[in-house]
């Protein structure tokens, strides 16, 4: 029972993750990159750094909101979003020649950067690694599933091999890296090195997929997780012929949101896109395990009311199932120390994916082709054995 | 044990998957280079003309609890500032104002270069129904257009 067992654990191992290997592989590639795409960005375009030579503090982003309207007077800012401090920070707006913009702000000098129109390689990476760019349906996208059900054959790839691997703990105390004994026993070993040391980001990786899984399931059955911040009531608008000006500007907005979550920090702006709309903003606090928008605010324009906040403190399970995905997914826990890590674990996950592909190419074409060679071989010299019995 | 044979399918068969990834590079080109609908004819309405264009030829779509068609709407003449509220529903009749206001489906959004919306629209359209606009302006006024659905619209809604 237990040789058969085994067995069809090892079968089980290869059936989980060889049928898809390429887009299994592919998915792991672009998610280590996608990981780091901000940090490339950096690298490449000097234009996306947001360096602070005089040691300036940080604007807020009202003013580098104000600093884009002045530079484009016919621009709508849509959104504003800031990232990390070396990064600029993004104001997206829309003009009468530029659908879509984003302008790299400096958060500390205040200087706009560079004008892009909208293609940028973080959110090209993060497309390909998300969905692999497959149209989205409204509320889904067949990638997005294809991509999610990568979870489940990671989750049974980790388990199988575990069950296989007996004592893999040993991968901890007594590493084992033969590299002088053939390819077959150093593919084996890397394989299952790797894979015993990223145990904890196979399953990092496998259970937060499956989460968006679940996620994916939910949008597009129409199930809301956070729910839709309300609208300003038509009563509450002036009266009047005249077009109004709001009342409470963006900058009160961020105010009256810093007053409600004194740690707040400003992630995401969007101001008003019809006269009901509201200032919305969400950003990060002091809980590190939660994302970037975990906090959020929205505030009516008219009155300066807060129609509707979001906090670790208010949410159900679901909704902190699906602010601490992200961060514990992408590794943004610890800022670009953790996004190192989970690159290197990236790097093992995809190399795992191919040294496994390799070991089952030995295993498989490579020994049928021994065998071919073999028979080949043995049929030359019976044949050769035959003529030379045929001419004595 | 049977042993597979060493053939082209048995060869490839894992691999085949692949294909995928050269579909992700043909989305990504129409991502690039998106294919929109043909607008529809301008209608003046008060101090507005309003061109409307469907993102796509879909039927409507469930979303909030009601089904959705998503429009872009260009205001090639008149402010757009000086819209109070505006809706666009799909259906037989236009909706009253009140009826609109009450809640948020089908509210105008965007700015002067571009108004979007997720008109309130029936589960499926027919020929009977209209593309339904009504503005409130900052004076008071109620305006209301409308646009019949165009054929390209109505075959795919089966």
């Amino acid at each position: 029972m237990a040789k058969l067992s085994n067995r069809f654990l090892f079968q089980l191992h290869g059936w989980f993750s060889l049928p898809v290997w390429i887009v299994f592989c592919f998915v792991c590639l672009t998610g280590t990159i996608a990981v780091i795409s901000h940090e490339i960005t950096w690298l490449t375009n000097t234009n996306a750094r947001a360096l602070n030579p005089d040691n300036l503090p940080e604007k807020k982003v009202t003013e580098l909101i104000d600093t884009v309207e002045s530079a484009y007077p016919t621009a709508k800012i849509t959104t504003a979003l800031s990232f990390e401090p070396y990064l600029v920070n993004a104001v997206i707006f829309t003009d009468s020649d530029k659908p879509y913009a984003i302008a790299y702000v400096n958060q500390y000098t205040g200087e706009i950067q560079e004008v892009n129109q909208g293609f940028t390689f973080i959110n090209f990476m993060r497309a390909l690694h998300g969905w692999l760019y497959f149209p989205w349906q409204n509320s889904y996208s067949v990638g997005y599933y294809l991509v999610c059900a990568m979870a489940i054959v990671m989750l049974g790839a980790l388990i199988t091999g575990l069950l296989v691997y007996k004592n893999f703990w040993r991968a901890f105390t007594q590493p084992k890296l033969r590299v002088n004994q053939g390819k077959k026993t150093f593919l084996a070993d890397l394989h299952r090195l790797a894979g015993v040391w990223s145990v904890w980001f196979l399953l990092l990786m496998s259970l937060t997929g499956l989460w968006y899984l679940v996620q994916a399931i939910m949008w597009q059955n129409d199930i809301e997780i956070d729910p839709h911040p309300p609208i300003v009531a038509v009563n509450d608008l002036p009266s009047g012929s005249q077009i109004p000006q709001r009342a409470y500007s963006l900058q009160d907005a961020l105010t009256i949101t810093q007053q409600k979550f004194p740690d707040f920090k400003s992630r995401y702006v969007m101001p008003p896109e019809h006269y009901r709309d509201t200032y919305k903003f969400y950003g990060e606090g002091d809980f590190i395990f939660y994302d970037q928008y975990s906090y959020g605010v929205t505030v009516n324009p008219w009155n300066g009311e807060i129609m509707s906040t979001r906090s670790p403190d208010e949410m159900n399970v679901v909704q902190t199932l699906s602010h601490i995905a992200n961060p514990l997914h992408y590794g943004t826990i610890g800022g670009i120390w953790t996004k190192i890590i989970w690159f290197i674990f990236g790097v093992f996950l995809t190399g795992m994916s191919i040294t496994g592909f390799l070991m089952w190419g030995e295993r498989t074409f490579k020994a049928a082709k021994r065998q071919q060679h073999l028979t080949e071989t043995e049929s030359v010299s019976v044949s050769n054995n035959t003529k030379s019995s045929v001419s004595v | 044990m049977a042993r597979a044979k060493n053939n082209l399918w048995n060869r490839y068969k894992y691999k085949i998957n692949g294909v995928v990834i050269l579909l992700a590079g043909y989305f990504l080109y129409t991502t690039l280079f998106p294919q929109f609908p043909d607008t529809w004819a301008a209608k003046k309405v008060g101090q507005f003309e309003v061109t409307p264009m469907p993102y796509n030829l879909d039927a409507p779509y469930f979303h909030d609890g009601v089904y959705t068609k998503d429009f872009f709407l260009m205001f090639n003449e008149g402010d757009v500032n000086s819209i109070k509220q505006a809706y666009l529903t799909i259906g037989e009749k236009a909706l009253p104002l009140e009826t609109l206001a009450a809640e948020d489906h089908g509210i105008l959004h965007g700015s002067e270069h571009g108004q979007e919306v997720h008109g309130l629209a029936p589960k499926e359209l027919t020929s009977n129904h209209r593309v339904w606009l009504t503005i409130q302006t900052w004076q008071g006024e109620i305006l209301l257009t409308s646009w019949p659905l165009p054929q390209s619209l109505l075959s795919n809604s089966y």
